[in-house]
């Protein structure tokens, strides 16, 4: 029994040994949960835009206004970069307009000098979990900083929404990368390893039918599975969509964001001829993605660095998307850039898988 | 062994006397593929195996043309590079009117390829795998499943039509692979060690297919290591060793380098020269040679003189331990040309081999 346990034991670890990039990347999975993990959740929220407004007829520039906005622009956690960006409007409407695409997190308004028993106001978007309170916390310290009494009345525009809520929307998302991390392309490598490639590389079909074809049959997998948890999510949370129209509209992202996963996890696989090493490659990928995609937490929470990603990451733009249509009620003028975005993206895998696809068996 | 290379020459020669405008003539009708000092090296950081070396030879429009040797003699790198799976290190073909590195995708046009390992994709049914490649291959779509259910038939598998492939037993997958080989008509087939692993039965189904699609007018290129499917099926042949091609000859000219008659093995213990000499005194014993414990008969009618032989061996009181009968082959041709069985260096015969290693040489 021991020899035969230790022949096995022999045999794996050989296997084991011969592969170091699996190794690395085991290795590399738990330093990246830390650095990327540990950075984007609970790092400390910094740069939320700000928008304040000094009502008419003074266009800027009374004391309260001046101190205050001194203040909160010189807020900064210790060894952060300060917590708020502040935007000046003159007009109330714009500033409120800009809360409303998503340009700004919230709108402080100053009240008249005319009517200074009036409160402040404080408009803020409430579709994101965490920053809402920052605001509030923030603008009431700034306040009392200052010295000057006022009182200020907070109105959350999308009303009270749940974590449960925000990260739901993520989870879509998470369906999506969960069925093209497990189909994706590993069909891709199995052909290769099992030899089966041999057979199809001798007819006529070209490369980029060939990646054409597993990026058509991996996205329709992704996108139901996607919408499937969409529904579930709905069901779950109790979010009701507004309009007909936004529920199409949450298909088309979903529908996009499948092409742009899959074309990545293709184009990777073309590559590939180990269905290890490409699993914890597309496992590493997969995660890095997810963390910086701002599903679990708002990405103004995540340091300087880490926020460059997400200018490349697809999942951030589908999730900003999703949430912007699911919670917001927003339309094409605020998603119409993530789904730029999301299409450079997949053209730009789909370009990379064809031109790196091996049609040799070399 | 020093027999070889004046057989090459007169092969070559004689065949580039008869068809001088070859060389040069892509248009040429007689040969339809034309290998030029082809080279392959496989390179890693161990080793530098030469899977090819300088081979040159012409295959005729139409014939059956049988590449033989040994495991590991290059036979199928050297399909695999006429079917641009792989890129020659030096020197070049052409298949069909097509140069191999300029027009791959035209030369996949016109052939058809029965690799020496499965291809088939064993997660599908027989009909699947035959559609998946008529689609590859760009057979009409009217035909197709006429075409299908035809080759279904020839091979006796329409019962099991809708049957995963991973159900079948060996010999069936072959004969799917082999049949899937040709679906579209090509203009030259080549079938890499095509009754691998099949029963008598199987084979001569097989050797019947190759036969009529030869008659049909495709030319034919057939890898194999046994002697009797060459002799059998080919009109030209020839034999590869160490990525050399060391003889190539019509099957009638080859035979004429067979010994005469029948071929008596005897192994004994101990020899007795007076059982010699009165063997090779018998009218009907052309030679008798003993090496290796081994006595080696060549006699006319071998059945006939081997009781009169038996009895000699009696008479003297040497025991016998084994006796074998049997009319030369081609295995005798080779063995006369390299000094060596077809079958040496494969452990266990010619069972079965897979995996990658295969044409890196030994």
């Amino acid at each position: 029994m021991i020899k035969g346990a230790i022949a096995i034991f022999k045999r794996d670890f050989k296997k084991f040994l011969g592969n170091p990039f699996v190794i690395i990347f085991t290795l590399l999975m738990p330093i990246m949960y830390l650095v990327i993990f540990g950075n984007a959740m609970g790092g400390s929220i910094s740069h939320v835009s700000l928008a304040v407004v000094q009502e008419e007829p003074y266009v800027t520039g009374t004391p309260m206004f001046d101190v205050v906005v001194a203040d909160l622009k010189h807020m900064a956690q210790r060894d952060s970069p300060p917590t708020f960006d502040i935007i000046v409007y003159t007009d109330e409407l714009k500033a409120k307009r800009a809360l409303q695409n998503g340009a700004v997190s919230g709108v402080l308004i100053f009240p008249s000098p005319h009517f200074s028993d009036r409160p402040m106001r404080l408009y803020v978007d409430s579709s994101d979990s965490v920053t809402p309170s920052v605001i509030i916390s923030g603008v009431n310290a700034a306040i009392v900083q200052s010295g000057f009494r006022s009182q200020v009345e907070i109105y959350k525009i999308y009303g009270d929404i749940k974590y449960l809520q925000f990260f739901g929307v993520g989870v879509i998302v998470m369906a999506i990368f969960m069925t093209t991390m497990m189909g994706g392309g590993i069909a891709l490598i199995k052909d290769r390893e099992m030899g089966i490639i041999e057979g199809y590389f001798v007819t006529p079909v070209k490369r980029s039918s060939i990646i054409m074809g597993m990026i058509a049959s991996g996205t329709v997998r992704a996108f139901l599975s996607g919408f499937v948890i969409f529904v579930v999510d709905l069901l779950i949370t109790g979010i009701v969509l507004q309009t007909t129209e936004n529920f199409f509209m949450v298909l088309l992202v979903l529908f996009i964001t499948s092409i742009g996963i899959t074309s990545f996890m293709v184009s990777m696989a073309s590559r590939f001829s180990n269905q290890q090493e490409y699993a914890s490659m597309s496992a590493f990928f997969n995660l890095i993605l997810f963390m910086t995609s701002g599903a679990f937490y708002p990405v103004i929470g995540m340091p300087d660095w880490l926020r460059w990603i997400t200018i490349i990451n697809p999942e951030y733009y589908a999730v900003h998307a999703l949430r912007s249509i699911i919670l917001r009620g927003q339309g094409l003028d605020v998603i119409g850039l993530d789904l730029i975005a999301l299409s450079i993206f997949s053209v730009a895998a789909m370009i990379l898988g064809i031109a790196t696809y091996r049609r040799t068996l070399e | 062994m020093r027999l070889s290379n004046p057989a090459e020459r007169s092969g070559l020669e004689a065949d580039a006397m008869r068809h001088p405008k070859n060389k040069r003539d892509p248009s040429s009708d007689d040969s339809i593929i034309r290998i030029e000092h082809l080279s392959k090296i496989f390179q890693d950081k161990k080793r530098t195996v030469i899977a090819v070396d300088d081979v040159t030879f012409d295959v005729k429009r139409g014939e059956i043309f049988g590449l033989l040797g040994p495991n590991g003699a290059g036979k199928s790198t050297l399909i695999r590079i006429l079917t641009t799976l792989l890129r020659p290190s030096s020197g070049t073909a052409f298949v069909g009117p097509y140069e191999i590195t300029k027009d791959p995708e035209q030369i996949r046009r016109i052939i058809g390829v029965c690799p020496q390992n499965s291809t088939l994709d064993t997660e599908l049914t027989a009909y699947d795998n035959l559609e998946f490649y008529g689609k590859l291959e760009d057979v009409d779509d009217r035909i197709l499943p006429d075409r299908i259910w035809e080759l279904l038939q020839m091979v006796g598998l329409t019962d099991r039509a809708y049957m995963k492939v991973q159900t079948f037993s060996g010999g069936m997958k072959r004969k799917l692979e082999i049949v899937r080989a040709f679906i579209h008509r090509p203009l030259i087939l080549f079938l890499d060690e095509p009754t691998i692993g099949l029963d008598p039965e199987s084979r001569r189904e097989v050797w019947q297919q190759i036969e009529t699609l030869n008659a049909e007018n495709t030319t034919i290129i057939l890898t194999t290591h046994y002697m009797d499917e060459a002799e059998k099926l080919c009109g030209r042949i020839a034999f590869v060793n160490q990525g050399r091609l060391i003889s190539l000859d019509t099957m009638d000219n080859l035979r004429l380098l067979l010994p005469e008659g029948d071929l008596i093995e005897i192994g004994f213990d101990q020899m007795d020269e007076r059982v010699m000499s009165e063997i090779r005194a018998f009218d009907l014993v052309i030679s008798a040679e003993v090496k290796d414990q081994r006595l080696f008969i060549s006699a006319r009618r071998g059945s006939t003189v081997l009781p009169a032989i038996l009895a000699v061996f009696e008479r003297y009181s040497v025991p016998l331990i084994t006796i074998a009968i049997r009319s030369p082959s081609l295995e005798d041709v080779f063995i006369h040309l390299t000094g060596k069985n077809l079958s040496d260096g494969l452990p266990g015969g010619d069972a079965d081999h897979k995996g990658k290693g295969r044409g890196y040489g030994r």
